[in-house]
């Protein structure tokens, strides 16, 4: 009876977020799409016959190849792979420091069409993924060191010309101004007056993108460029399980080594040292600064680049007829209609990928993150689920399809499940700090009042941690549509599969057409997955 | 401490009114000396055991421990989850359940108005309130306040003492006000660096003494 009245006094009605809602159902809607087309509630996608070989598979991960000659070609490898990372890491950092002068509001100043064309370019080398322009280099150049050093090169440098166009820009303009204002010119200007206030943020990138780089070398590695990609995937071809698993080891040590080195640098840019009355240079950064340089001009000798296979005769021939046989792009019907069924298997298996890293994410988070009360067998599962997380980003996705491949059919089911396992490792670590962040003392209270774990966490955990866990998964779901490429580059199917299939027979046109294909389907996904971003705040 | 008595515990900042009311809810372990909370040890106990006697004490935060991100009806019926199994609390996320009692909760504390409000577009005063309403669904037989009224302008700070005060439970409340304290509750205890140093019935005690006590 009370509940009756006092609706009647004027309790509204429950209003749902529609746009919420809209964005939620469509996202299922998509999910299931995804999972009839995977072809999960048609017929059988397990395969029996290859649960042996995945066990034997599994067993070799505590027994690795430790023999003196193997681990010689490993460590070689290893090498290999570094100078990749630095030579296309430094190539992406020149272009870029160019590049963000040509597409900064700054140079462009109220000219909106210059600047918004010179946006778009970039997009084109962004939404191609490294192993895409491996590929495409490797059928100019040859097998060229180029190659490797390329293909990292031009798709980082385009991103990391946006990232240092948009730190400029988000400088306060007023000392720049003031110098402006007092008769400098605006290269002087922006010298005294932007570039201090940002040089913290390039740095931090620059490094940022090093780390990245390496991840890369590897992948590059895996189509043939060289290092421990392509180690791994000669011993997984020759079944030698014990050597898959010491480059699986050494992946993993060289991407931690590389993250817990630049998060030292940047934890450094953002937290200086006081300087005090005396010129002193910070000996962190320098010696990070000068060890990068030094692994550069390494990595220049170790390869054996040399400037003159850019400007050979034979490049510019094969690069005149290349593009002479790649426009126009082909445009009839059956390769119009493969290319649209091969997008839809891309977005698909993008779809799956995100969904399993997601639900994996939310599971492990709590788990991953540190504890505030730690106690011994706490400690001991969150070190676990750690390790576990960071194996699992180590390894690139074509690889996770391989192992998958033993007890699943082959379709896109492998492929999407072998990114979703992959991004789980970005994600869950993701998931884990945000985790972290949260102010613990809501749980803490339903501790108080008798709410048991399970409960504590529906209620205080889950809604504070859905709003940023959401947000990172939509942005590794643009990252995993170009990642989807690679994995269909080795056979998982998709656009990076009939890629692969056109670009094995030389159809220069329907190359183009693909890669048209290729670059507005992640500027596309890019939209739609902004747009869901700015419905959750 | 005796049932249906109504504490006020008086002191000034520091001198240990939230510790003794976290001893009591058992979120902080005692260092030194026994607890007994309603017959029991929190200390000694543990897992279900201890759940079901954190469910009899109900404890008011001074607003900070709610969920900015749920909507307010969900805030309130947080002061069930230990009675409720986890399939329940689940399921009352994406459709509430005993929404009867939540609005005549909400009623009391003048927010009925308010109930599908995400928590966060309230003001602290209104955050405050929304806190006093999950221990009422809650239902403790002792009632811990750390400065109920803190955020309240003083009508409302009356009417919000007066809803804990007529619950029929033990209150145990600290608070900054004498007036609040002498007409609310039933005893007065001072704190000072973590002792007690004042112990009476407020019927003995004057305004003019707890105001002298908090000058001291």
């Amino acid at each position: 009876m009370t509940a009756v009245t006092t609706r009647a006094a004027g309790v509204p009605a429950l209003r749902r977020d529609g746009v919420r809602w809209a964005w939620g159902l469509g996202t299922l809607v998509v999910l299931g799409w995804s999972l009839a087309g995977a072809g999960l509630f048609s017929g059988a996608v397990v395969n029996t016959a290859g649960t042996r070989q995945f066990g034997r598979f599994a067993a070799a991960a505590l027994s690795p190849a430790t023999d003196a000659a193997f681990l010689g070609v490993l460590a070689s490898s290893v090498l290999i792979t570094v100078a990749y990372a630095a030579l296309g890491a430094a190539l992406a950092v020149g272009l870029g420091a160019v590049g963000a002068v040509a597409v900064a509001r700054t140079t462009w100043g109220r000219r909106r069409l210059g600047w918004a064309l010179a946006r778009g370019a970039l997009a084109v080398p962004r939404g191609l993924h490294e192993a895409v322009w491996g590929l495409l280099l490797v059928n100019l150049l040859g097998l060229d060191p180029w190659v490797g050093v390329l293909a990292i090169g031009i798709p980082y440098g385009a991103v990391t010309a946006k990232v240092f166009a948009d730190l400029l820009d988000e400088v306060p303009r007023g000392p720049y101004e003031a110098l402006r204002a007092t008769g400098a010119g605006p290269v002087p200007a922006a010298l005294y007056g932007l570039l201090p206030a940002a040089s913290g943020g390039l740095l931090s990138y620059s490094f940022y993108r090093l780390e990245c780089a390496v991840r890369s070398a590897v992948v590059l590695g895996l189509i043939g460029a060289g290092g421990l990609g392509y180690q791994l995937s000669l011993s997984f071809s020759s079944l030698r399980w014990p050597e898959v698993w010491s480059c699986v080891y050494a992946l993993s040590a060289l991407c931690v080594l590389a993250v817990v080195a630049g998060r030292a640098v940047r934890r450094r840019v953002a937290d200086p040292r006081p300087a005090g009355d005396r010129l002193r240079r910070d000996p962190l950064l320098t010696t990070a600064v000068l060890t990068t340089l030094a692994a550069v001009a390494w990595s220049w000798w170790y390869l054996a680049v040399s400037p003159a296979t850019l400007v050979s005769d034979r490049t510019g021939d094969q690069l005149r007829y290349v593009l002479a046989a790649a426009w126009p792009p082909d445009v009839d019907g059956p390769l119009l209609s493969a290319v649209a069924s091969a997008a839809v298997d891309t977005v698909q298996m993008s779809v799956i990928a995100i969904a399993v890293a997601t639900v994996g994410a939310v599971l492990l988070a709590g788990v991953a993150a540190h504890p505030v009360r730690p106690t011994v067998a706490r400690r001991l599962t969150g070190a676990v689920v750690r390790a576990a997380l960071l194996l699992l980003r180590a390894v690139p996705p074509p690889v996770w399809a391989l192992v998958l491949l033993f007890v699943l059919l082959p379709g896109v089911l492998p492929g999407a499940l072998a990114l979703g396992v992959y991004t789980l490792g970005v994600l869950g670590r993701l998931a884990a700090e945000a985790t972290e962040e949260l102010d613990p003392r809501p749980r803490a209270a339903l501790t108080a009042l008798g709410a048991s774990p399970v409960a504590g966490w529906l209620y205080s955990v889950l809604p504070a941690a859905t709003g940023p866990v959401l947000a990172y998964a939509l942005y590794r779901w643009e990252v995993a549509v170009r990642d989807t490429v690679l994995v269909g580059l080795l056979g998982a199917g998709g656009l990076g599969a009939l890629l692969a299939s056109r670009l094995a027979v030389f159809d220069w046109g329907a190359v183009t057409t693909v890669l048209v294909a290729l670059v507005v389907l992640t500027a596309a996904v890019d939209l739609v997955s902004a747009r869901a971003r700015a419905a959750l705040r | 401490m005796d049932v249906g008595e109504r504490v006020a515990v008086v002191g000034a900042s520091g001198a240990g009114k939230s510790t003794l009311l976290a001893v009591a809810n058992g979120s902080v372990p005692a260092t030194a000396g026994t607890v007994e909370v309603l017959g029991a040890d929190p200390g000694a106990l543990s897992g279900r055991a201890l759940r079901q006697l954190r469910a009899r004490v109900g404890t008011v935060h001074q607003h900070l421990e709610l969920v900015g991100q749920l909507r307010v009806v969900h805030n309130v019926n947080a002061g069930r989850l230990a009675t409720w199994p986890a399939w329940r609390a689940a399921v009352s996320l994406l459709r509430p359940q005993g929404l009867p009692e939540v609005l005549a909760a909400l009623t009391e504390v003048e927010l009925a108005d308010r109930v599908w409000e995400r928590t966060d577009r309230l003001s602290g005063g209104q955050r405050q309130r929304v806190a006093v309403a999950r221990v009422l669904v809650q239902r403790p037989e002792l009632v811990l306040a750390d400065e109920p009224a803190s955020a309240l302008d003083p009508v409302l700070a009356d009417r919000t003492m007066a809803l804990l005060a007529g619950t029929g439970s033990t209150l145990v409340a600290s608070l900054h006000d004498p007036a609040l304290a002498l007409r609310h509750c039933t005893r007065v205890v001072g704190l000072a660096a973590g002792r007690v140093v004042l112990d009476s019935p407020t019927a003995v005690l004057s305004l003019a003494d707890l105001t002298a006590f908090y000058r001291r």
